[in-house]
């Protein structure tokens, strides 16, 4: 069956979008249930869950690009110091009409790449040492191109836009559990109709609210991974580079040294999700279903 | 009063749709002069790896002079190109000449292991990718201002934006055109 990059690409973010928005129903239907549970003494809860959520996730959102860099201990590189990949990723950002970003190196055995940056002036684009190896010029082209899908995309932001509102709906759920230990009489003598079920109902809400938010979470950043195949397609008119590319992934058994939860997102394959990794909780979807998307764009799409 | 303002209000809104029309058509107009302009730099960067890359397969290759002389000959034409069909045209013969030289230098190991010509190699290789993708940059450009001349709203606007249609950037390579004859 033939597939055309654009209609992916447009469905993918249409999906992003109806995610985003259930993530904004979930954090009503929490603070909505929190009201419930304890009254109008509650209503404060949500800004200040909003502000710690914001504090949190807007400095690593801001200073993405350095805190990635020093976390990962990659090191810039330029021109000269390694020109065919400097060209690579230059061809890329003529397709996609992107500023040049800063190219780094991670020394890691491990084939993976990764994207970053608050927006395009400030992207960085990480090759791990091991996939400049195992990779030759028209994957690494692929790789780049999905790379740098992410940075046209900006995924950096909506990312940073799923994990605010998560880190809001956990903040505001952990709150209103430990509120319950010690108000927990409050709410039957300030609610006139104490409605058990309608209590019931705020408890369960409120306990399952930060699964839920998770879980949306997990499926956004699925939804951007194969967005940015599908635009990585639009860049380079090649699907067969990227399919090439993942192939060999999926065939690699090293894994990625920093097994770390912060950046586990980034990469262009997990370094976590394996098959003890639920499929709901995944960052990333199942590889094997991305190389067949691609191979049925390698049958159609227009091209230019 | 009420009725006042409700007209400003209305004029306000008329006036503000009308300015964003003007300016997308504007927007992706100029869009495609900047496209063309990403074209110009990369076919210049490939115009000034040809002499270092002449002399380099010169001194290797020295019974190769009238396909070095067809690179130098392209390259003199695309320094005089001028106009979107021009230069098209003299990327195309600069495409196929150069094709031509990298095709001859096969019979050459020595020049393909020397050093200088490997980076040169891969110099020539991404240069040629990114004209490619230039090009293609510049026909995305175009179509998306093509579509949005013959799409409502933005087709309503079109000629007071004073923005018209744009061409193609079409690489007519002597190769492509020279369709093989078959004769019977």
């Amino acid at each position: 069956m033939a597939l055309d990059f654009h209609a992916q690409q447009s469905s993918n973010q249409r999906k992003t979008y109806a995610l985003l928005l259930g993530m904004g129903f979930v954090t009503v239907g929490l603070i909505y249930a929190v009201g419930l549970w304890f009254g109008k003494g509650s209503s404060l809860l949500f800004p200040i869950a909003v502000v710690i959520a914001v504090a949190m996730v807007w400095g690593s959102y801001y200073n993405s690009d350095k805190l990635v860099l020093s976390m990962t201990g990659a090191r810039i590189i330029d021109h000269d110091s390694a020109p065919q990949l400097f060209n690579l990723v230059h061809e890329i950002t003529i397709a996609a009409g992107l500023p040049m970003p800063k190219i780094a190196i991670v020394e890691d055995s491990a084939p993976n790449a990764f994207a970053t940056g608050r927006d395009p002036e400030h992207a960085v684009i990480a090759f791990t040492s091991g996939i400049l190896q195992i990779m030759d010029r028209e994957e690494l082209q692929g790789v780049t191109a999905h790379e740098l899908a992410h940075v046209a995309n900006r995924d950096t932001l909506v990312m940073a836009v799923a994990a605010t509102t998560a880190g809001a709906i956990a903040i505001i759920s952990d709150m209103a559990i430990r509120m319950s230990w010690f108000t927990g009489g409050n709410r039957r003598d300030n609610n006139d109709n104490g409605n058990p079920i309608g209590a019931i109902v705020a408890i369960v809400a409120i306990v399952l609210a930060p699964i839920a938010a998770l879980l949306l979470r997990s499926a956004i950043s699925r939804k951007r991974e194969s967005l940015a195949d599908a635009t990585a397609v639009a860049f380079t008119r090649n699907p067969t580079g990227l399919r090439r590319a993942l192939e060999s992934l999926a065939a690699d058994t090293t894994v990625v040294q920093q097994k770390s939860n912060a950046v586990a997102h980034i990469w262009i394959e997990s370094p976590l999700d394996d098959s003890s990794t639920s499929k709901l909780f995944a960052t990333h979807p199942p590889i094997a279903e991305r190389i067949a998307l691609l191979k049925q764009m390698e049958g159609s799409g227009p091209t230019a | 009063m009420k009725t006042l303002l409700i007209l400003v209000a209305l004029v306000v809104l008329v006036a503000a749709f009308l300015v964003s029309q003007l300016n997308k058509l504007n927007r992706l107009n100029v869009g495609v002069d900047e496209a063309f302009a990403q074209i110009e730099v990369q076919l210049q960067r490939r115009s000034d790896l040809i002499p270092n890359l002449v002399e380099t397969v010169k001194g290797y290759a020295t019974h190769e002079s009238d396909v070095l002389q067809k690179v130098v000959e392209a390259r003199a034409a695309a320094t005089n190109a001028q106009g979107l069909t021009a230069v098209a045209a003299a990327d195309g013969s600069m495409s196929s000449a150069l094709r031509g030289l990298l095709a001859v230098t096969e019979n050459y190991p020595d020049l393909k292991a020397s050093a200088n010509f490997i980076a040169l190699q891969e110099e020539l290789s991404a240069t040629e990718n990114k004209v490619g993708f230039a090009r293609q940059y510049y026909n995305d450009r175009v179509r998306q201002l093509n579509q949005a001349l013959v799409t409502i709203p933005t087709s309503l606007f079109a000629g007071m934006a004073k923005v018209t249609k744009r061409d193609f950037y079409e690489v007519d390579s002597p190769e492509k055109r020279d369709v093989p004859k078959v004769s019977f």
